[in-house]
């Protein structure tokens, strides 16, 4: 009797215990791509070469990835929402690296100058004309 | 010499131009939001033909979830199999506009949408809004079927995904030069 009672009990802790995690992992936020290591330090005309040569080998290597890519700016575009787009200059006229910033990280953006030299950390999404970086950061 | 200025001159393209479109969707239902978010597609359209197209990387939708975020990838898009999804097609009316004065137009747009490796034509309306000699904007709102571009939802699911999304697209555009 006590046993099954004991048994009953590690089951409901055990049932608890799985309910919990699925609400975490349902509740869990996208991660926050600032706060994660670049996991490749690539200059944008060699990350621009690399989807160039071979897209799906480029694809498998980088996307979904943390970056950080070096370049110079050549541009950028703040929406009326206040989210920022920086461009990299590749070196390839058709294509550059877009970098889609987190909207609370446009006042970073405040005294980048156009011609800089900047690095970026952001999350590869795939290349359509330039290659695309998503929930950006500027780090340096 | 004359006579060949001045056919390059006819010849001459008005295009406009974005990289930064804004491209959402909304595929909840009463019983949970399920909205993405793309601010990096590419957007260009002719002024004279109106020819236009939008492309964008499937990756780039962000959602307020990483789970949704997951199955939107692997279950539902298999962006690894169809990273992009593109539309062209052509502004019925692009006459109507008037790209030398400020103001609204309505516009009637017509093509051919590729999602999830599906391509199917579609129509909606949409406006176009000129804000200066360079900027112009362009929005649209329209649904999509889920179930015609073969993307399924399991029955576990079911009552909290729509079987329509209703995509939302606006764009900023510049002067191409």
């Amino acid at each position: 009797m006590k046993k099954a009672k004991r048994n009953m009990l590690a089951l409901l802790l055990i049932a608890l215990a799985c309910a919990g995690y699925g609400f975490y992992l349902y509740k869990k936020k996208p991660a926050d791509v600032r706060k994660e290591k670049a996991e490749f330090s690539i200059g944008a005309a060699e990350l621009v070469a690399a989807f160039n040569a071979d897209e799906a080998a480029a694809n498998k290597k980088f996307v979904d990835h943390v970056l950080g890519v070096s370049g110079k700016v050549t541009g950028i575009k703040t929406d009326s929402s206040g989210q920022a787009t920086v461009f990299l200059d590749s070196g390839d006229m058709l294509s550059a690296v877009t970098c889609s910033f987190y909207k609370e990280e446009t006042p970073s953006l405040a005294a980048v100058k156009q011609g800089q030299l900047v690095t970026i950390k952001g999350q590869c999404t795939g290349k359509l004309m330039d290659v695309v970086l998503n929930k950006c950061s500027i780090i340096q | 010499m004359l006579t060949l200025l001045s056919v390059q001159l006819a010849g001459a393209q008005v295009r406009y131009f974005t990289k930064t479109g804004n491209i959402s969707f909304q595929a909840g239902t009463a019983l949970e939001d399920i909205d993405g978010t793309n601010k990096s597609a590419t957007s260009v359209f002719d002024a004279g033909t109106g020819q236009i197209e939008f492309a964008l990387l499937v990756k780039g939708f962000e959602f307020k979830s990483a789970l949704m975020q997951e199955h939107f990838n692997e279950n539902y898009m298999e962006s690894d199999k169809f990273p992009k999804s593109v539309f062209k097609g052509k502004i019925m009316n692009i006459e109507k506009v008037n790209f030398k004065k400020t103001g609204e137009y309505p516009i009637t747009v017509k093509g051919t949408l590729d999602i999830h490796g599906v391509s199917k034509e579609i129509e909606t309306t949409g406006t176009i809004k000129v804000l200066n000699d360079e900027t112009v904007t362009s929005s649209a709102s329209f649904p999509v079927t889920l179930e015609d571009y073969k993307i399924a939802i399991p029955g576990l699911v079911k009552d909290k995904i729509s079987k329509t999304a209703k995509i939302a697209v606006y764009c900023s555009y510049a002067l191409l030069k």
